[in-house]
């Protein structure tokens, strides 16, 4: 009975499909831990296992303190207090999302190495002597943490600053009267609440950190990504390196199943539908400056910095860039974005929604391992996805067209969800948490039907989780590179892929120019959203609800 | 739903254009990214009326991508920068043995796959860099890649890290040549006589040189014709001049050598265009084109290296070992780098 309820119900079947498809990739990969163990395993264990890991644990840790301080720091800032440039600051603190962080540790390289133009810099305006080095060394694992935290902070801010936006004013005002102080409203209602949110920002800077080889592989730390691809490469074992992966994955489930497990009791819904408008309090002299230079800090280094040294380099070595190819891979790219990021936050939104319709107990799980696929390294995933394409095309499609998924657009569009989904389920999953479960019975009571639900009542609420999944998915297309690489079609390249091209071989000067590209073309959705999700505070359907 | 039949039938019309197929063509899966290689393609469409189809990326990964295609691969040819692909490739029964005459009577048989599966395209050698003002012409004199491992060179050499490709095929051919356990020990020392820990790309090495971070750097001979022609930038061209180039190993086997190369895929379905492709990728016109946008030496003898190399020596004696033996024994040498501490 229950079964055949469970198996004929579109909101179960529907999520339970997509989930076979889009883990398949990631089976693939764990599927390598059944197969050979082959000696390299000794070699690995006896001389630089140790090291790989130890780094990796370090990086972590490292970036999680640096980037919780950026992103929790500037969101509560700028929703706390008015402050000159407060108004910039809210959308410019996302903008090193559209920075790499491998270009982020190129341009480091650039700018503080010993002969680097910050460093020549430093001795032409003080006429020091050329030997004398201002800048300490930043190849090194304390430089990667930079690298790292301040092109990633942006997930926690974006996470944070969404939670704050749609806390509700009532419950702070409760508290206060029932004579908390500030630092009590802080830590007993603030944070709790927007608990969730913090974490599953921070989950996505940690996934990202272990996942990423460009800016470790620049600084020549051995970690346990570049250690995977040192065995794949160096030792041309794609086996093991795909079993050293799966190590990875199993590592970052127990701690998503463990954060899951915290908040399970726990329910972070508020009690009214409406919202009063939020105030900040006018911050003035020593404090104003105080509020607009720690926001300041964040987007200095992780943006100004970067762009300045890639426009110095473009404009010294090569500015002619702007030609019909450019324009070409301009309109792949954003052609690509927004089709991955509609699609991708459209199945998130569908996939949460079943979740909190059907309290079944196996889908939430299901949604958590969909996120998987961000944590492992970009190749590794491609190379799964990959198989999984050639098989479907060699063995199902094969009698009615010639490779239909690999090198087509509809194979680069799933692969790209399947990369992102995490960053789409990471705010439509907390954006659905503050929903409060008495508005699903008021619909129904009512008589409404599960999509008039969804459409009707989540989704206008859920807007601004909306509209953040959709700039997370686009910045991270634009800069998605491994999966493009394989799986594109020929002679179809995006400015990802041209940027690729010249840094590959570290040629950063001819690369300046498209990277410079990659950031404009996501500024421009990232402008447009936060403005939009700025106004879109729940508080606002006030009018909507009257008329 | 009318939204998603809209979708929908919008993805089959990128499909079918996708899969328009030109009268003449030939595909290329390559890890070359160098822009004058597109103008070159362009240049040989032009010539041949064979439309030039291109997917460029990792090496490694394009290897995968052949593998797991299989017999129905669209890919003609595979073009690298690294001995060790083609050879694994080759190992794995991917390529088919090139039959033009016209190409074997060019390449030398060093250069070739066992029986033909690739050819090289153009040559890169891997030479010692060194500042004039700080190693003496005594320290110079025959030095080798073996005599690196001297105490007298602590605290003086610059070269990448181990993940380096280039680095690799390096210890694999002084494997090959004086075997693990030598090199190992060689390796121990070498590695003790860091300047410092390795970092930054083979022009870094250079730069270092020439700042007198380091006194002796280990690069690819083409970066030095690279920098020599200002296309990276005044400051780069300044430090190239400062530099000396030396060949290592001149009174014994000869400098070590590496190909960028390619073969013809047995699931090739346009054959006779590939064979046209890499002929003509050796013609006199394609490989003086490469020589002077990147550098690296012609494999035909009628065409001369780029003016900015050719002033280091007219002619060198080359390692003569079979470039095969990068592959066969990269995994040890990334093991004994491993072993050593080479970072």
């Amino acid at each position: 009975m229950f079964f055949k309820k469970t198996l004929s119900d579109p909101w179960v079947i529907f999520p339970f499909l997509i989930f076979l498809v889009f883990l398949s990739p990631l089976l693939v990969v764990l599927s390598s831990l059944l197969g050979n163990y082959s000696d390299n395993w000794t070699h690995l264990v006896t001389y630089v296992l140790d090291s790989y890991i130890y780094n990796s644990i370090f990086l972590v840790l490292g970036v999680s303190v640096i980037s919780l301080a950026l992103g929790v720091g500037t969101a509560w800032v700028i929703s706390n207090y008015n402050f000159s440039g407060r108004r910039l600051f809210d959308w410019a603190l996302i903008l090193p999302l559209a920075v790499p962080p491998y270009i982020l540790a190129y341009t480091f390289t650039g700018l503080f190495d010993s002969f680097g133009s910050a460093n020549n810099l430093v001795r032409e305006i003080f006429s020091l002597n050329p030997n004398y080095i201002f800048f300490p060394n930043i190849r090194n694992i304390f430089g990667a943490i930079i690298v790292f935290s301040f092109t990633l902070y942006p997930y926690i801010y974006l996470a944070t600053r969404m939670a704050l936006i749609n806390q509700s004013r009532s419950i702070l005002e409760v508290g206060k009267t029932l004579g908390l102080n500030n630092l009590g409203i802080v830590f007993k209602l603030v944070l709790p609440m927007i608990r969730p949110a913090i974490v599953a920002g921070l989950m996505l800077v940690i996934m990202e950190t272990l996942s990423d080889f460009g800016a470790v592989e620049h600084f020549a730390i051995p970690t346990f990504t570049t250690g995977i691809f040192r065995t794949w490469y160096g030792l041309y074992d794609l086996q093991t390196a795909m079993q050293l992966s799966s190590l990875l994955l199993i590592f970052v489930t127990f701690f998503i199943f463990l954060e899951r497990l915290s908040r399970k009791n726990l329910s972070y819904t508020s009690g009214a539908p409406v919202y009063g408008e939020m105030t900040q309090i006018k911050l003035k002299g020593f404090k104003n400056i105080f509020a607009s230079f720690i926001c300041f800090i964040p987007l200095f280094i992780g943006f100004i910095l970067p762009i300045l040294e890639l426009l110095n380099w473009a404009i010294n070595y090569k500015l002619d860039f702007f030609n019909e190819e450019f324009i070409k891979n301009s309109v792949n790219t954003i052609y690509l974005a927004i089709l991955a990021a509609l699609f991708c936050t459209l199945l998130s939104l569908i996939i949460n929604f079943s979740i909190r319709l059907k309290n079944n107990k196996f889908l939430p799980y299901m949604s958590s391992s969909l996120t998987l696929g961000y944590a492992i390294p970009g190749l590794i995933l491609a190379i799964g996805i990959m198989q999984i394409f050639n098989f479907l095309d060699n063995y199902i499609f094969y009698s009615y067209f010639n490779f239909i998924i690999t090198g087509s657009i509809i194979g680069l569009i799933i692969a790209y969800i399947i990369k992102a989904y995490a960053l789409s389920n990471s705010v439509i999953e907390s954006g659905f948490l503050r929903v409060s479960p008495f508005m699903d019975d008021i619909a129904k009571t009512l008589n409404a039907s599960n999509f008039k639900l969804l459409k009707s009542i989540h989704l206008p609420l859920l807007k601004t989780s909306f509209l953040t999944s959709i700039i997370l998915v686009i910045s991270e297309v634009i800069k998605e590179l491994p999966a493009t690489l394989i799986l594109r079609p020929f002679n179809f390249d995006t400015l990802a892929v041209s940027t690729y091209i010249y840094a590959s071989e570290e040629r950063m000067f001819e690369a300046a120019a498209p990277s410079i590209a990659i950031v404009l073309v996501g500024l421009v959705p990232i402008y447009f959203l936060t403005k939009t999700i700025r106004t879109s505070r729940p508080g606002k359907r006030l009018e909507d609800v009257k008329n | 739903m009318l939204k998603e039949i809209k979708f929908s039938s919008f993805f089959l019309l990128i499909i079918l254009s996708s899969e328009l197929i030109f009268a003449s063509e030939v595909n290329l899966y390559t890890s070359r990214h160098y822009d004058t290689d597109d103008v070159l393609y362009q240049e040989f469409t032009d010539q041949s009326g064979i439309k030039v189809n291109v997917i460029s990326a990792k090496g490694k990964a394009l290897v995968e991508k052949l593998k797991s295609e299989g017999d129905r691969s669209p890919a003609d040819i595979f073009i690298t920068v690294d001995a060790g692909n083609l050879w694994k490739l080759q190992k794995d029964g991917f390529f088919q043995s090139i039959e033009s005459s016209k190409i074997k009577s060019i390449v030398p048989k060093r250069l070739r796959g066992p029986n033909d599966e690739w050819v090289g395209l153009a040559k890169r050698s891997r030479v010692l860099f060194y500042n004039p003002e700080n190693v003496s012409k005594e320290e110079l004199k025959n030095l080798s890649y073996e005599d690196l491992s001297n105490p007298i060179w602590k605290g003086r050499i610059a070269i990448r890290s181990s993940n380096n490709l280039y680095n690799q095929s390096l210890v694999a051919s002084l494997i090959a040549h004086n075997g693990v356990k030598e090199t190992e020990k060689w390796a121990k020392s070498f590695v003790s006589n860091f300047a410092r820990k390795p970092q930054g790309n083979d022009r870094a090495q250079i730069m270092a040189v020439a700042n007198g971070e380091a006194d002796i750097a280990i690069a690819n001979s083409y970066y030095i014709g690279l920098m020599l022609s200002g296309k990276k930038g005044s400051e780069q061209k300044n430090a190239a001049q400062k530099v000396g180039l030396h060949f290592p190993n001149q009174l014994g086997r000869g400098t070590h050598i590496n190909i960028s190369g390619a073969g013809i895929l047995k699931s090739s379905k346009n054959k006779e265009n590939a064979e046209k492709l890499i002929e003509f990728l050796l013609s006199k016109y394609a490989q003086s084109h490469i020589v002077n946008n990147t550098y690296e030496y012609p494999i035909i003898s009628e065409v001369q290296p780029n003016f900015y190399i050719l002033k280091f020596g007219e002619s060198f004696k080359e390692d003569q070992l079979s470039v095969s033996n990068y592959g066969e024994f990269n995994p040890a040498a990334v093991k004994l780098m491993d072993r050593v501490g080479w970072e």
